[in-house]
């Protein structure tokens, strides 16, 4: 079930009623049938994963913590590796056997490639992610193992971040679900403007640009260096728009709810450095691979040397976590050379700057870093989109060739929607840079009753008038 | 433990259940939220109110517009097109018939009702809508294309349809063949919103406040002043092999049912296999089996079959902009030939009931 359905439409209210008209015993209960409903949306028989990598770790959970000594460590490798394994056969196994296979060819064995062709259960990277960090947070002593198997399901399957995300830690998410949310107008309403925000991301802002994308990346040959620079600038918006507008909603659903989850993007590419950018980018997963194989690999409390190892092999975990092709793995790569060039540089760069008349906090100095570090990751969403190493390579070869600007549309999208696509990402911007100043909130409190419906009903037809609903699902859920 | 379950009350010195505190808290909650329930159901209450409104509104500017696509359809819906000859079919129809030429010359009334993207199954709903609100015409051009048998697998431009779901001739087929078209109809802005995505409720208001787009259907002929686009040897380059067309028997079954109803109302069908650009017709396989079955359609109800598959304008590529489709210069070559064979028809037509020749003279339909 997409968020932007008709089906959520129907589904999202109903669940909240009934959330808030039952006793806060039956809630649980209710919103792991929700989930469970919610997840079954997709294909039904895929619960079944998810009931099983559940149970293991919740089972998992309450042993590693029973136990002492070795038996510990071993519940808590079999719980990583049955989760690894599913997510390995169902996500990375045709990857791996088809790299295995083609440079067995190379050596000279001719292998038949096994494949096994079966559709990636939506979510998968994320709930086991999830799963992960809680058994080793139990593992750690830093959480006590949940006992109640319906609060820990629900903790996994929790409809809002399931597919999704963000990645929630057990610290923040468990012990919301013994709290009682009782009907509360301004948390509620306050959440559903953030559902209509992220609404307002994904349906005008990233799946207009979609239109576009999609057009050019899937024969990147067949158009002139300026439609591809559009393309790439508008992958940029459409990729963070659909999942941050994703998270928003998840954030909105949540909050409706009473539940907190955690922020998962904070305006990325107003960042200074590729660095910051992934403190600001997905904030949930970089975290994640910070605490669970950046630091536990040594961070960098390590020789120069190894920490470069570090960064890099992080980063190219972290690729393959988006995806079984070698575009994301060396799109990992790039961002983790982006830091190590970032940290050797950085003196350099500093000297280079105080020597040209732009201190530290000069808004020129600012407004340079802030755009180099948004073509850095521009470039990088090139080798991300593309659908092979030599698309991208085409496509990072040929952005200033052929400027043809009595060609700038595609087969889906016409001259008509430029306008549209072009309002939204000013309209975005406007309302970013803004949020830094202005408290939404307060500022609609001082409204009278009939303006601010008003301004809110003419945003809400905004959004489904200038939305595109029919392309898509959420670029991520493909994770 | 009983002290951390129980409490005692102040005043009456009664022990009190924490389930029973607990119930008592649910219910005050409850209470105090119910306004607040109300106010968050009375905006969305605003909004579906406003929804309906908009929705109405477009339906209502669309059905306000006079010219281009929409004006001819409204025109057709009020019953004001009344023409003795009327062209059906696709996009090939509505590019390749200039009802301007066929009038001139035959002296006959002439409207064109060819639709971008229409199969035969929504060929026949827009004739049975025609039908439904016009004069019988004495004839109908029936152009044929070479995939006149494959059944519609998605709807071209929904908009187009919005203001008319309640023409059940056109609400039943396009549900036959989206099962999810109940939406456009009864979900206020569906059809506007998620169905349409060339911004068409731009042009219902427009419609509202009565600007008009630029005029570009002569009589519902949609002449293309265009070149050729090269799109057919990019086709060819990609099917080396040719192409299969494809024969559906529910296709074939439209055909007939179509030849079926205007022959029912005394109407008399001319099928026409209009030009196609010569290079696309070797492509096709099996295109003789398609013809053969025109054929066989006319033979077994007696209408003729023009086939124009050998005509010289299908060997000048100047005269059409992409394989299937001639430009202007193409259409008013081929209306000028087709309108001197009308004129030289003989002057009858077949009633359906009697087998009688009867004159020919324009019967009002009853809805």
């Amino acid at each position: 079930m997409l968020f932007n359905s008709l089906s959520f439409a129907v589904f999202f209210p109903l669940v909240a009623a009934l959330y808030f008209s039952l006793p806060h015993r039956h809630r649980v209960p209710m919103l792991l049938v929700a989930s469970c409903v919610f997840y079954m949306a997709f294909i039904p028989i895929y619960i079944l994963i998810l009931f099983i990598t559940i149970g293991i770790d919740y089972v998992a959970g309450i042993y590693i913590e029973k136990c002492q000594g070795a038996a510990r460590k071993n519940w808590l490798i079999m719980s990583i590796i049955s989760t690894c394994a599913v997510l390995f056969v169902f996500k990375y196994f045709d990857f791996f056997t088809g790299n295995f296979t083609g440079l067995a060819n190379l050596a000279g064995w001719h292998l038949a490639k096994p494949v096994l062709h079966i559709i990636l259960p939506i979510g998968l990277s994320f709930h086991t992610f999830q799963s992960l960090s809680y058994v080793v947070e139990v593992y750690y002593g830093r959480f006590k193992a949940e006992k109640n198997l319906a609060v820990y399901a629900t903790y996994v399957m929790f409809f809002p971040q399931l597919v999704a995300g963000p990645i929630e830690r057990p610290q923040n998410l468990l012990h919301q679900f013994y709290e009682r949310h009782d009907f509360d107008y301004e948390r509620i309403t306050a959440g559903l403007k953030r559902i209509a925000w992220g609404l307002f991301k994904k349906l005008v802002v990233a799946d207009r640009l979609a239109l576009y994308v999609n057009d050019v990346y899937l024969a990147p040959r067949s158009y002139n260096g300026l439609q591809l620079s559009i393309a790439t600038f508008f992958f940029a918006y459409q990729i963070y728009c659909d999942f941050s507008g994703y998270s928003d909603i998840a954030l909105g659903a949540a909050q409706v709810l009473g539940f907190k989850l955690m922020e998962n993007f904070k305006t990325p590419y107003y960042s200074q450095s590729i660095s910051e950018f992934w403190h600001r980018w997905h904030i949930s997963l970089s975290t994640w691979f910070r605490d669970y194989l950046y630091l536990p690999l040594g961070g960098s409390r390590v020789s120069f040397l190894v920490w470069c190892g570090n960064i890099l092999a992080t980063f190219a975990v972290s690729g393959l976590w988006h995806g079984a092709n070698w575009t994301y793995v060396v799109w990992g790569l790039l961002n983790g050379f982006y830091i190590l060039c970032g940290r050797v540089t950085q003196s350099a760069r500093s000297r280079l700057f105080r020597a040209v008349g732009l201190p530290e906090e000069n808004r020129g100095r600012t407004g340079l870093r802030i755009g180099t570090t948004f073509l850095l990751t521009c470039v990088g969403w090139v080798v991300f989109r593309a659908r092979s190493l030599g698309d991208a390579g085409y496509v990072l070869t040929h952005f200033w060739r052929h400027w043809d600007f009595g060609s700038i549309k595609t087969e889906q999208f016409l001259l008509r929607q430029m306008p549209v696509a072009v309002g939204a990402i000013l309209f975005l911007e406007t309302v970013q840079l803004l949020s830094a100043r202005v408290h939404w909130g307060r500022l609609a409190r001082q409204v009278q009753l009939l303006p601010r419906w008003a301004a809110y009903s003419s945003f809400v037809f905004l959004v489904i008038l200038f939305g595109v609903f029919r392309s898509t699902q959420f670029i991520y859920f493909q994770f | 433990m009983t002290e951390a379950i129980n409490s005692t009350s102040a005043t009456t010195g009664e022990t009190v259940s924490s389930e029973t505190q607990c119930a008592a808290a649910e219910e005050l909650a409850s209470k105090a939220s119910r306004p607040q329930w109300l106010r968050l159901m009375s905006f969305f209450f605003v909004l579906a109110v406003i929804a309906v409104v908009l929705n109405w509104l477009f339906n209502f500017g669309l059905r306000r517009i006079k010219t281009s696509e929409f004006g001819a359809s409204n025109l057709i819906i009020s019953g004001q097109v009344n023409a003795q000859i009327v062209i059906n079919g696709s996009s090939r129809a509505l590019v390749h018939y200039d009802p301007r030429i066929i009038g001139r010359i035959t002296g006959e009334s002439t409207y064109n009702l060819g639709r971008n993207a229409a199969q035969t199954d929504m060929q026949l709903a827009f004739l049975k809508t025609y039908l439904r609100h016009n004069v019988k015409p004495l004839r109908i051009l029936q152009n044929l294309d070479p995939y006149s048998f494959v059944l519609t697998r998605e709807v071209y431009d929904p908009a187009q349809y919005l203001p008319y779901l309640n023409e059940p001739t056109l609400y039943e087929p396009l549900r036959k063949i989206n099962p999810a078209a109940w939406k456009w109809k009864y979900i206020p802005l569906y059809g506007y919103a998620v169905e349409d995505m060339n911004f068409t409720w731009i042009k219902a208001l427009k419609g509202v406040v009565g600007l008009n787009p630029r005029e570009d259907y002569f009589l519902g002929y949609n002449p293309r002043d265009l070149q050729w686009t090269g799109d057919f040897e990019r086709f060819q380059a990609q099917h080396t092999n040719g192409v299969r067309l494809n024969v559906e028997s529910e296709g074939v079954q439209l055909l007939v049912e179509l030849v079926e109803t205007c022959q029912n109302d005394g109407i008399q069908v001319i099928l026409v296999l209009s030009p196609e650009y010569i290079g696309s017709q070797t492509m096709s396989r099996n295109r003789e089996e398609v013809v053969g079955r025109f054929q066989k359609i006319a033979e077994q109800f007696r209408t003729p079959f023009w086939d124009y598959s050998q005509s010289d304008i299908c060997r000048n590529q100047s005269l059409f902009y992409n394989s299937q489709h001639m430009n202007r210069a193409g259409a008013e070559l081929f209306s000028a030939e087709i309108a001197r064979r009308l004129a030289a028809l003989p002057d009858r037509r077949v009633s359906a009931d009697s087998g009688e020749k009867a004159p020919l003279t324009p019967q009002k339909v009853v809805p």
